[in-house]
């Protein structure tokens, strides 16, 4: 009763409101559409997070986690298909299930099913069976796969990942010494997402079934190696190498051995040598050079920048000039890092943020133009920084560049000097360009023009071999100016 | 037998196919005078009153640069007025066949609001982004000399935005950034 007068009162209070100002319906109409929308979303999010990494000899795959009667849930189909021959057959509340020639059956809303042996084991929550599909209770999957598979199962329910067969792979860790290194061993190839850091190595395994390998975490304090870390993560593990001297990460033995190896600290060098040919060709993603200086060819992908002509578009060329330019350092012992070594797309705020994570000290953005002749220097246009403006400043992001901007006039000065040296028309100014003001080291912009009237002297090897050269005198003459003032 | 009556619709139509044909290219030989000649400066609303100085700051694509020129023209009191009237005669210089620094048909100026003495938004059209030619030192003459322009019109002006058709846009043509303001001082700075 006194629940029947309150929704009539709501009712009421309701249809008073808009009557008012019929506006607001439409108003609490939209409200209640979000807000139903950003529901759906988060529960479109909440499911696709909640998977079961399943490892099998052959096949390793993700099974999605369905909560039905406020249990997990996984779909028995889903679960077996991928490990055998799978043909099931719903009978009213029965499910049938033939799995490499042999018979189960479950029950809707019953723990208790029947399997090839004839046994009668239990579920830990009740077998559901929802549109001809069946569901278990997760877990239960390590005592009913063996069952149905013939084959041993482990489930390591925090991390939610299923191990069928003897598919498990335990490494073992050895420390050695001269030089220091520890050297991990495994059963079978790996390939780990390696992250060099300061102190310490992370090696993600993402599609390898690699578990621990007893102890979780072992001290070593060693002058190299104070300790290390295993854990097991949500659809993959994690290995943790905490380190008192930096190291470089090597893969070996046709992926069986990871060997993590003491080196000495590159960033004191004052000219960090390139790698060697015989070392970058073993392991060139994981060897680390500080560049001196990242170069940024401008476009790319679906954005050209200017089209010159049909079969020329401006992407085209501020690539070819940046891999010549790259040459020329590399020629000159200079270490250089490329933003784009192909026809992709990248915005202003990834640019941005390859410069500032790459430890360079300079960045040189590549532009063309057909319009005008030789080359142009451009440097941000922003205020200069503010009195007790420091580096370290906390800034907007469009501001970033302001601390840097001496060293940038530097920079320009000098490569526009070069320039018109080699006998290059130059212009030098500040423009408003982006990424320019967000990088966070001293940063310049180049556009080249023709010399001549024709947009093609942009393609030719020559013009391109003449500039490249000019632009990396004048980044070699910078070398001592720059990194003294890092 | 082809009936005499479809024999007529047929002809009919051809005749009616080869009139629209015929049109189509007297149309197009039409909007050809119409672009070549000084059309913005025929879209500006006749101001009456005394003539005064018009600076004009013309870019140069030849060496990059950019020269004021002084023209006299009746200009409305209205400062924001002012400055489109100002933005629509440079304009039209640059549509010129003979232009220094040409800039693609049908580019115009919607509007220029003052939102106080200091703050100018500059409301493009379409075509004007559209048609620009792409490079950072061709964009940056084209929005140098406009805001130079304006600043010789608006003494006080120390900052402007561009917006295109009422929206905010990242570039002008793929270079020059127009996302946000631009110091008409930094601006004045660069180009000198």
């Amino acid at each position: 009763m006194l629940r029947a007068r309150f929704v009539v009162g709501c009712r009421r209070i309701k249809s008073r409101v808009f009557s008012r100002d019929p506006m607001l319906k439409d108003y609490f109409i939209s409200v209640r559409v979000t807000l139903l929308l950003l529901f759906l979303l988060a529960a479109g999010f909440a499911t696709e997070a909640r998977k079961i990494t399943v490892y099998a000899p052959q096949v390793s795959y993700q099974v999605d986690i369905l909560v039905r009667d406020g249990a997990d849930y996984v779909g028995l189909t889903d679960l077996l298909e991928p490990l055998g021959r799978l043909e099931s057959r719903p009978e009213g509340k029965k499910l049938i299930l033939i799995f490499n020639g042999a018979a189960a059956e479950f029950q809707d809303g019953r723990r208790q099913y029947r399997t090839r042996s004839n046994t009668r084991p239990e579920l830990l929550a009740n077998f559901l069976l929802v549109d001809g599909r069946g569901y278990i209770p997760v877990n239960s999957i390590a005592q009913l796969l063996p069952r149905i598979t013939d084959q041993p199962a482990e489930f390591h329910a925090g991390p939610r990942r299923l191990f069928v067969g003897s598919t498990q792979y335990k490494y073992s860790a050895e420390l050695r010494h001269g030089p220091s290194r520890l050297v991990l061993s495994f059963p079978a190839p790996v390939n780990p997402s390696t992250l060099i850091e300061r102190d310490r190595v992370r090696l993600l395994f993402r599609r390898e079934p690699v578990v621990g390998n007893g102890a979780d975490t072992i001290a070593y304090n060693d002058q190299f190696l104070r300790s290390t870390n295993f854990a097991e993560t949500p659809g993959g593990a994690e290995f943790v190498a905490n380190l008192s001297q930096p190291a470089t990460v090597s893969i070996g033995d046709g992926g069986r051995t990871v060997t993590i190896t003491a080196t000495a600290p590159p960033v004191a060098a004052p000219q960090p040598a390139a790698p060697s040919a015989a070392e970058s060709q073993t392991h060139p993603a994981v060897t680390r050079v500080r560049p001196f200086v990242i170069l940024d060819a401008a476009h790319g992908g679906s954005e050209t920048g200017a089209v010159f002509s049909p079969e020329l578009m401006e992407k085209t060329v501020n690539l070819a000039l940046a891999r010549r330019l790259q040459k020329e350092l590399e020629a000159r012992g200079i270490p250089v890092v490329l933003t784009r070594i192909a026809d992709n797309m990248l915005t202003w705020d990834q640019r941005a943020v390859s410069a500032n994570t790459s430890h360079a000290v300079l960045y040189v953005a590549l532009h063309s133009s057909s319009s005008g002749h030789g080359v142009r220097v451009y440097t941000s246009m922003i205020p200069s920084p503010q009195p007790g403006q420091t580096n370290h400043s906390f800034l907007p992001w469009e501001l970033a560049q302001s601390p840097f901007l001496q060293q940038s006039g530097v920079a320009a000065s000098a490569l526009a000097a070069e320039c018109m040296a080699s006998g290059l028309p130059v212009r030098s100014s500040s423009a408003p360009l982006r990424p320019l003001n967000s990088v966070t080291l001293a940063a310049v912009a180049i556009e080249v023009a023709p010399l001549g009237s024709s947009a093609d002297e942009l393609n030719t090897a020559q013009y391109q071999r003449k500039v490249a050269a000019a632009i990396a005198s004048g980044i070699a003459a910078l070398r001592g100016k720059l990194e003294g003032g890092q | 037998m082809i009936s005499r009556k479809l024999q007529f619709i047929v002809a009919a139509l051809v005749l009616a196919i080869l009139a629209m044909g015929f049109y189509l290219v007297h149309l197009k030989r039409k909007a050809e005078l119409i672009g070549a000649g000084p059309a913005p400066e025929a879209l500006i609303a006749p101001v009456s009153g005394p003539a005064q100085e018009l600076t004009l700051y013309l870019a140069n694509d030849g060496d990059d640069s950019l020269r004021p020129i002084t023209i006299s023209s009746a200009l409305p009191s209205d400062p924001g007025e002012r400055g489109r009237l100002a933005l629509h005669t440079l304009i039209a210089r640059y549509l010129q066949k003979d232009s220094t620094h040409p800039l693609g048909t049908g580019a115009d100026v919607h509007d220029v609001y003052l939102l106080d003495p200091a703050s100018a938004v500059v409301n493009l059209n379409a075509a004007f982004a559209e048609t620009h030619r792409s490079g950072i030192e061709i964009e940056q003459l084209t929005i140098f000399s406009m805001v130079r322009t304006l600043k010789a019109q608006l003494p006080q002006l120390t900052r402007v935005r561009f917006l295109v058709e009422g929206k905010t846009r990242d570039t002008l043509a793929g270079h020059v950034d127009l996302s946000g303001w631009l110091d008409v001082g930094l601006v004045v700075e660069a180009s000198q």
